[in-house]
């Protein structure tokens, strides 16, 4: 199937870094890893004899659902962080994210209300960090995961910048 | 007669037991700290002080009635003890209360309301009066009965009111209203005269609700058709199996409906909206009565609805999204405190419409409009993509365009929506963003350009291969969530762009939070200077009476 972008053409988008594939490698792992082996338990035992009531069938099937979904999302990882970009207008952030289920931000600097900047255990190691804008809607989700320290902030003291000449009260 | 507020010094940290001036109601100086009525913990306490009673009272009432003495015999020896512990709980209880309304202060100066509360644990609050979202007087029962108020100031902050005064005497609420409405829109009280009382800005009927409609509604409403549904599933039921006990296990679900009924109703009655230069004044309610006030350009977003069966009377009804207000589950009262219209024909909603979008940005609001409520795309035109007539980049409507200059999904989606697809779409005016969607369940978002926050495209898979995708604009928590359902993909780009810019320039025109001082206040202020009520939305009366006529074709 072509995918072709949803965001207006003629946008040069900066990336984030692809050290992030690593942090979501991290994230994957903790997440699908432990919810095959839980749901692999009952072919344990199973196979061991300590439960007969379980059909063979369902044991095998459940988990091995499970194991195919995860490594599909494990194959998506790098593809998804490659989609990731923002671009910074004279007006506004542009921030996009996806493949399948694209989606593209737009944030006015006139509307933002804080910036946040989050570093989790596996981003400090790699010396990464997550900036978080705020607006006073709740819907408005604007993350750019994965982006270099410096980088993060040098983009939070632009935008706090911009927004604080262009601030628009609600 | 206990003086209404024990006065101390302006800006005195330390409560200091100075005597109280009576007489002062009005006028009060500015910078003073006051305190709430003294019988307002009661108020707010009764339940406590109910349940206080009833549990030891209980006994002892049941006793008397059975003619038996007052106390078991084993507890008659110590009934002082008793007492003097009852009493003691109940002194405690009082105390409580009484060092919670001492302790609980609140001044209103320099462009800020604050309110002191606490006595171990002390805790300052402060809001910008020029940041005030909606002020709301309520008037629960109880306190309906004792002539008070409680007044809600809301600021941008979703779900927890920032200030809330409980309770005032009626008058004082009203007239702190005033107060800080007047200072919020930048009126500078005259400092030959500190201490007069701003008066009330006057303020204008707009539409008020008869009962029979609001029942009405009630009765058409989407859970009378779900209970006439839920009615006609058990009587097959207990016909299918024979057993009566089907209906006993209803009654919660009957009692949980007529509350709901209820509910409706109560708040609901007695609806009246007005105009005045502070902005929509809403009235309504039954044993408990709220009035709101939304100062001019508060409201984020509104949604016009229509249930399938209130099409029979062509009704609408009318929710907000005001910033402070937050969503229908953020708290009980959510739902009706967002409601700007219960129920209404369509010459109510163009009404509250010029209401809160006092400038329509178009020459032809109620074809617009009108075509925004039930329009929809005629089905045999050319994808409306390649239409001349759509909106241009810059938003104008061109005068012929057809369905109100409405854009609506491609032919291609009809698959995806059978229904929907020739009434989703959008428009742009000048000042607004249109929205409408929904064949059987009517719905038309409306969001003015200056109150867009962010905005976002949005595709899957299915909606890829239809080359279709969806924008949504991020407004403040409410009941109102704009969406373009999906709309062309190289339309939502271009809507993408536009809107980006449109909230651009809206943002560029609006400067103040003061809505006096604001730059075009113009159209907000108008009605003040129509003395005739009438002469009001005379502006907008051809309006109605061409969407008389206009509507059968429409629908």
């Amino acid at each position: 199937m072509p995918t072709e972008a949803i965001d207006p053409p003629g946008i040069s988008w900066l990336r984030v870094s692809p050290k992030y594939v690593t942090v979501r490698l991290v994230e994957w792992a903790f997440g699908n890893l432990i919810a095959v082996a839980v749901l692999s338990l009952p072919l344990v035992f199973r196979l061991a004899g300590w439960w007969e009531w379980v059909p063979l069938w369902l044991a095998i099937t459940v988990p091995a659902v499970t194991l195919l979904l995860a490594v599909w999302r494990l194959l998506l990882i790098p593809r998804q962080v490659r989609a990731i970009g923002y671009a910074e207008r004279d007006d506004d952030l542009l921030i996009r994210s996806g493949i399948f289920f694209q989606r593209t931000l737009v944030v006015p600097y006139g509307r933002m209300q804080y910036v946040d900047i989050g570093v989790g255990p596996v981003e400090r190691g790699l010396g990464l960090c997550t900036l978080k804008l705020h607006t006073a809607s709740a819907g408005t989700n604007a993350e750019i995961p994965g982006l270099p320290a410096d980088e993060g902030a040098r983009l939070r003291e632009q935008l706090s910048a911009r927004g604080a000449a262009r601030l628009a009260g609600l | 007669m206990t003086p209404d507020s024990a006065v101390t010094p302006p800006g005195g940290a330390g409560p200091g037991p100075t005597p109280g001036i009576a007489g002062q109601m009005t006028g009060k100086p500015d910078g003073e700290w006051l305190r709430v009525h003294p019988a307002s913990p009661f108020i707010r306490g009764w339940v406590a002080l109910a349940a206080i009673g009833f549990f030891f009272g209980r006994d002892s009432f049941e006793r008397l009635l059975q003619g038996r003495p007052l106390m078991d015999d084993m507890y008659t020896g110590r009934v002082p003890f008793l007492l003097a512990g009852g009493g003691l709980i109940l002194l405690l209880a009082v105390l409580g209360f009484i060092t919670t309304w001492y302790f609980t202060r609140y001044q209103v100066a320099e462009g800020y309301v604050r309110v002191n509360t606490g006595f171990l644990f002390k805790q300052q609050r402060q809001a910008r009066l020029d940041r005030v979202q909606a002020i709301d007087i309520v008037q629960p029962l109880l306190a309906r009965i004792f002539g008070l108020a409680e007044l809600k100031f809301e600021v941008a902050d979703a779900g927890e009111s920032a200030v809330r005064l409980a309770y005032l005497r009626i008058d004082d609420a009203r007239q702190l209203r005033a107060t800080i409405l007047a200072r919020a829109a930048g009126l500078v009280p005259d400092p030959g005269q500190p201490e007069a009382a701003l008066p009330e800005a006057p303020e204008y009927a707009v539409l008020s609700l008869p009962p029979s409609r609001l029942v009405g509604s009630l009765l058409l409403s989407e859970q009378s058709f779900f209970l006439a549904l839920g009615a006609a599933a058990s009587v097959v039921l207990s016909a299918v199996t024979e057993s009566r006990q089907i209906y006993f296990y209803l009654i919660p679900a009957v009692l949980g409906m007529a509350a709901a009924y209820w509910g409706s109703f109560n708040k609901g009655y007695n609806f009246t909206a007005a105009i005045s230069p502070d902005g929509i004044r809403l009235r309504y309610g039954l044993l408990d009565t709220q009035a709101q006030t939304l100062p001019p350009g508060r409201i984020q977003a509104v949604k016009v609805t229509q249930p399938p069966l209130w099409r029979i009377f062509g009704w609408y009804r009318m929710q907000v999204n005001v910033a402070g207000y937050g969503g229908p589950g953020s708290n009980g009262e959510g739902a009706s405190r967002t409601m700007l219209l219960p129920v209404g024909g369509l010459a109510d909603v163009m009404r509250m419409l010029s209401l809160v979008l006092p400038d329509p940005g178009t020459p032809d609001p109620a074809r617009v409009f009108t075509a925004g409520l039930t329009g929809m795309a005629p089905a045999g035109l050319p994808p409306a993509g390649l239409s001349p007539a759509g909106p241009s980049q810059h938003g104008v409507i061109s005068e012929e365009a057809p369905d109100g200059g409405f854009l609506t999904s491609p032919r291609r989606v009809r698959l995806l929506a059978p229904l929907g697809w020739r009434r989703n779409g959008f428009t742009a005016t000048d000042t607004a963003l249109l929205i409408r969607s929904g064949r059987l369940w009517r719905e038309l978002v409306v969001v003015p350009h200056q109150r867009t926050q962010s905005m976002a495209l949005h595709q899957g898979p299915l909606a890829r291969r239809f080359r279709v995708a969806d924008l949504v604009l991020h407004t403040t928590a409410g009941p109102v969530s704009p969406r373009v359902i999906q709309a062309g993909l190289d339309e939502a780009r271009d809507l993408f762009d536009a809107q980006a810019a449109r909230a651009r320039e809206a943002r560029k025109r609006q400067t103040s939070e003061q809505w006096l001082t604001q730059v075009a206040p113009a159209t907000v202020v108008e009605p003040v200077e129509t003395k005739d009520p009438d002469k009001l939305d005379h502006r907008h009366t051809p309006d109605h009476a061409q969407n008389h006529q206009e509507g059968p074709h429409h629908g």
